[in-house]
């Protein structure tokens, strides 16, 4: 079994492009399970439910869970417990890897560290996962860390420096984006977008709803 | 969390400035000095930062599109708001960080009743000009979720206007090779 763990932006942008219906064809043709953390749901589906410009978004994705094809951890006999106690940990780590002048900087929140909350624990239960976000924050703390460091300091102007200790937790979690959802989601003949242009295009809609990604990435994924 | 000596010499400087282009009702330069306090509210996320920013932005707007004369009492609110700026100044050059915050709640909570027939429309004007600090906090490296926590708005909102923002393409948010996530993501669902 494997399972892919949605964070809020990856479905935010699936929701807004009409791309929502790709989890459904996914499941169609894989075995995989596409799980959300409560904090997922709670910034996708039960805070925006109550808000009119987000309400219809909310509710697709409130459909999805109905019919499972959005599942919660429970669904894998994962506890909320497990995943709040992980979670308070790695946000923890997260929260203290960064400091300017002395004090930590709080860089990441529930929902972000309860992602990868999960993924622990399924990698740990042995079910091969990966995480699709689409922010870049939790992103570059995981794979290159140091960009971060990088990143914070030019747009302060102040010397960050990084805590390593702290961020060796976060080195083994695999992540893609919705770009790349896209992207296979084309190559499996799934993406319902005919034409010429209709990968490119698709690739362009998630860039414009949130994705982390470039203008030169875009432009290597539509020759691959 | 007490703010650096150097933090609070900025902050008094852009609250006196404030001041002085209010009374020359220059929207550019507000508009400038609502970016200048996105480095505190980054780094220590105080309310009074993030509050200061929202509000100064959101008056500029006010002034650009010229809204603020359909306001009858604009003088006397802008009275109200030099006092309060002032009394934000003594709070924070006496470090009381919770007071120099709770100065400018007061002051949101002034800007949103000022006028009963714009309260609609300012408060629209307040949660666009959140979205656009919202923004400018996401590129220093703040966590979309943290962000959107901070400034009191969704990840919904802040994620699309993030996208047509087109953010510059800054080399550190390069992490791995997109050929490399792509032949992960192809083999992932294999």
């Amino acid at each position: 079994m494997k399972a892919l763990i949605l964070d809020s932006g990856a479905l935010i942008n699936l929701s807004m492009n009409g791309l929502l219906y790709l989890i459904e064809e996914f499941k169609k043709i894989t075995k995989i399970k596409f799980l959300i953390t409560k904090q997922v749901k709670y910034e996708i589906v039960d805070r925006p439910i109550n808000i009119p410009r987000f309400e219809l978004g909310a509710l697709r994705v409130s459909n999805l869970i109905d019919s499972k094809h959005l599942e919660l951890p429970q669904s894998l006999n994962i506890s909320d417990e497990e995943i709040n106690s992980l979670t308070k940990k790695l946000k923890e780590n997260a929260n203290n890897s960064l400091e300017s002048q002395g004090r930590s900087i709080q860089i990441v929140s529930d929902a972000e560290m309860s992602c990868l909350a999960l993924s622990s624990i399924l990698t740990e239960k042995g079910i091969e996962n990966i995480i699709a976000i689409d922010e870049r924050t939790t992103r570059i703390l995981a794979e290159k860390p140091e960009s971060l460091e990088e990143l914070m300091s030019s747009k302060l102007h102040k010397k960050i420096t990084t805590n390593k200790k702290n961020l060796a937790v976060f080195s083994k979690f695999r992540f893609i984006r919705s770009t790349e959802l896209v992207y296979v989601a084309y190559k499996k003949g799934i993406l319902k977008v005919n034409g010429a242009k209709a990968l490119e295009a698709a690739l362009y809609a998630t860039k414009f709803k949130g994705a982390a990604v470039s203008w030169d990435e875009i432009n290597i994924l539509k020759k691959l | 969390m007490d703010i650096e000596e150097k933090e609070v010499e900025h902050i008094v400087h852009v609250l006196k400035e404030i001041k002085q282009y209010l009374a020359e009702n220059n929207a550019i330069k507000l508009k400038e000095l609502s970016n200048h306090t996105i480095h505190s509210a980054s780094t220590y996320q105080d309310a009074g930062s993030i509050t200061l920013a929202v509000l100064v932005y959101t008056l500029s707007k006010l002034i650009e599109r010229e809204d603020y004369k359909k306001i009858k009492d604009w003088r006397e609110f802008i009275k109200k708001l030099n006092a309060i700026i002032d009394k934000s100044i003594a709070e924070i050059e006496k470090n009381n960080q919770k007071e120099y915050e709770e100065v400018f709640v007061n002051s949101r909570k002034l800007l949103e009743s000022v006028s009963p027939n714009l309260k609609k429309y300012i408060e629209e004007v307040i949660r666009k000009a959140s979205i656009n600090k919202g923004s400018k906090i996401y590129e220093h490296g703040i966590s979309l979720e943290q962000t959107s926590r901070l400034l009191g708005i969704t990840q919904w909102e802040l994620s699309e206007y993030i996208g047509q923002k087109n953010l510059p393409e800054t080399k550190p948010s390069m992490t791995i090779n997109i050929k490399k996530r792509a032949e992960m993501a192809l083999e992932f669902f294999k």
